[in-house]
């Protein structure tokens, strides 16, 4: 009994697999016009109203299944996305980095061949800005070792931007020009009149040059550089012709003259600067000197401008 | 055993195989998961020989097969073939489990049949598209597809192997778990007389 139900299963499956094989060599071997393809056809015909049917119910099963398989791959999708459009912005910072280091060199280039470099120019790299919008200091990577002392003037491709406050051995604090302890003595474009550029009480990224004669043309737009060393008695620390700002209004005041200095030098945007590690008076003990022996109150144009040559050597 | 399915059984299984094909074409054929499609198909004719033991397999594999290569326009015979075999295979494992060796309700046994049911499938499918000379390479895109889909119909086993019995249930030739109960009740053959 055993036996012949095992040769009879065999015997079916012997039956279907040589069946499929004719199948197989018979529908592999006729023309597409054939017999068994003919029978597809005509299955498909009666089974495609069901199929379609079948396709429209089930229709609301397969967009819940591709849903989750879409929101899965969008998810997917925007993971790498993200990874993308990161790698872009780094790039992009970088190249803006890159950007920005170029012109400010090339910016100090120029300078260089106006004669900045016989003040021996140290490059230096911006470390450390200040957090407060309201900074007017830097740190910068080179100090002591280097060659800069306190009060030595910094400039950058555009302008004046500070001087040297404090020095280590590897790095300088920097006294930016919209700091309140800085004065510089200035004047307007080619005019000989000089005054003192300070910060604007109140807006600490404008400037004011103050105390300049009554007479004093200005008008809006013109630059404002440094005068340099105005009486030998009292040198400048920062050399004549550096570019400070430009004049935005004037104002008219009493017996004196100011007027509104915009800071030509992007001062919240500093990377590269150089120190003028040779300016003139730059020898801050005869300053110092200098300064002990002022008379208290004492008050002025003239006195105050040699309070601010004594001072910072503008 | 009983190799000739009862008129329930053969409607029933009619009727399941007609639409599970109908909606491993509409839906699961159009719903990739990892890349890959499940196949049910497959998965069906497993499971009804592990149920209904390798006569019926081999029947149903066929008749299945059928039905799909003459729904998608496919090659008559292959998939015939294949589902043939496939359904044998299983229901030979149903068959052994009767005498004792096996036993095909084992909470693993769908998951390891499903997923060696679509080995078979996929494999023999793909060794025979080569034969017919289809042209295409044996790449490590053809491993992916097929390693992915034995892992994704193994997933589709469990719940596919409930339904199956669901529906295929009380028109089973031999259900073993009548089978038991009914000896129970003669007194026959209850582990408890024994002792």
């Amino acid at each position: 009994m055993h036996d012949k139900t095992v040769r009879r299963r065999r015997a079916l499956l012997g039956l279907l697999v040589v069946l499929s094989l004719l199948l197989l060599t018979a529908y592999f071997g006729e023309a597409p016009n054939g017999r068994l393809h003919a029978v597809q056809r005509d299955f498909l015909t009666v089974v495609s109203p069901i199929q379609d049917g079948a396709n429209k119910a089930l229709k609301p099963v397969r967009d819940l299944f591709g849903w989750f398989g879409e929101a899965l791959h969008a998810k997917s999708q925007r993971d790498e996305l993200l990874k993308q459009d990161n790698k872009l912005r780094r790039e992009l910072v970088a190249d803006q980095s890159e950007k920005r280091s170029y012109h400010q060199l090339l910016g100090l280039s120029h300078l260089d061949q106006l004669g900045v470099g016989n003040y021996r120019p140290v490059t230096a790299t911006v470390v450390v800005k200040d957090p407060n919008i309201w900074y007017a200091t830097v740190t910068i990577d080179k100090g002591e070792s280097a060659g800069v002392r306190i009060n030595d003037p910094v400039i950058n491709g555009e302008g004046l931007v500070g001087k040297v406050a404090q020095v280590a051995p590897d790095g300088a604090l920097v006294d930016l020009i919209t700091d309140s302890s800085m004065g510089v003595s200035a004047r307007i474009g080619t005019g000989t009149a000089t005054g003192l550029v300070q910060p604007k009480v109140g807006d600490p990224n404008d400037l004011l040059l103050e105390y300049l004669p009554a007479t004093t043309q200005a008008n809006a737009g013109e630059y404002v550089v440094t005068s340099g060393t105005v009486t030998p008695a009292y040198p400048s620390l920062f050399p004549p012709g550096l570019v400070i700002g430009q004049v935005t209004s004037v104002n008219e005041e009493s017996a004196y003259k100011s007027v509104n200095v915009h800071p030509i030098a992007n001062l919240h945007d500093l990377d590269i600067v150089q120190v003028l590690t040779a300016a003139a008076g730059s020898a801050s003990a005869k300053d110092s000197r200098l300064l002990a022996e002022l008379p208290p109150g004492q008050s002025g144009p003239p006195a105050g401008e040699q309070l601010a040559s004594a001072q910072v050597g503008g | 055993m009983n190799s000739v399915p009862s008129g329930q059984l053969a409607l029933r299984l009619a009727a399941f195989a007609f639409a599970i094909v109908f909606f491993q074409i509409g839906v699961v054929s159009e719903v990739p998961v990892f890349g890959v499609n499940a196949d049910l198909t497959s998965l069906l004719v497993a499971f009804i020989g592990l149920l209904c033991g390798s006569t019926i397999g081999a029947g149903a594999g066929f008749a299945v097969g059928l039905i799909v290569d003459l729904a998608l326009l496919q090659t008559l015979g292959l998939t015939s073939l294949v589902f043939t075999l496939i359904g044998y295979w299983c229901g030979r494992l149903r068959d052994r489990s009767q005498i004792g060796q096996h036993d095909p309700h084992a909470a693993l046994t769908p998951l390891l049949v499903g997923a060696g049911a679509s080995a078979v499938a996929l494999v023999g499918y793909s060794l025979m598209e080569f034969m017919l000379g289809v042209d295409a390479p044996v790449s490590f895109e053809l491993l992916r597809v097929i390693v992915l889909g034995v892992l994704v119909n193994a997933i589709v086993a469990l719940p596919m192997w409930a339904l199956t019995r669901r529906v295929l249930e009380g028109a089973l030739p031999e259900d073993p778990r009548r089978r038991r109960r009914r000896a129970y009740t003669t007194g026959g053959l209850s582990p408890l007389t024994k002792a």
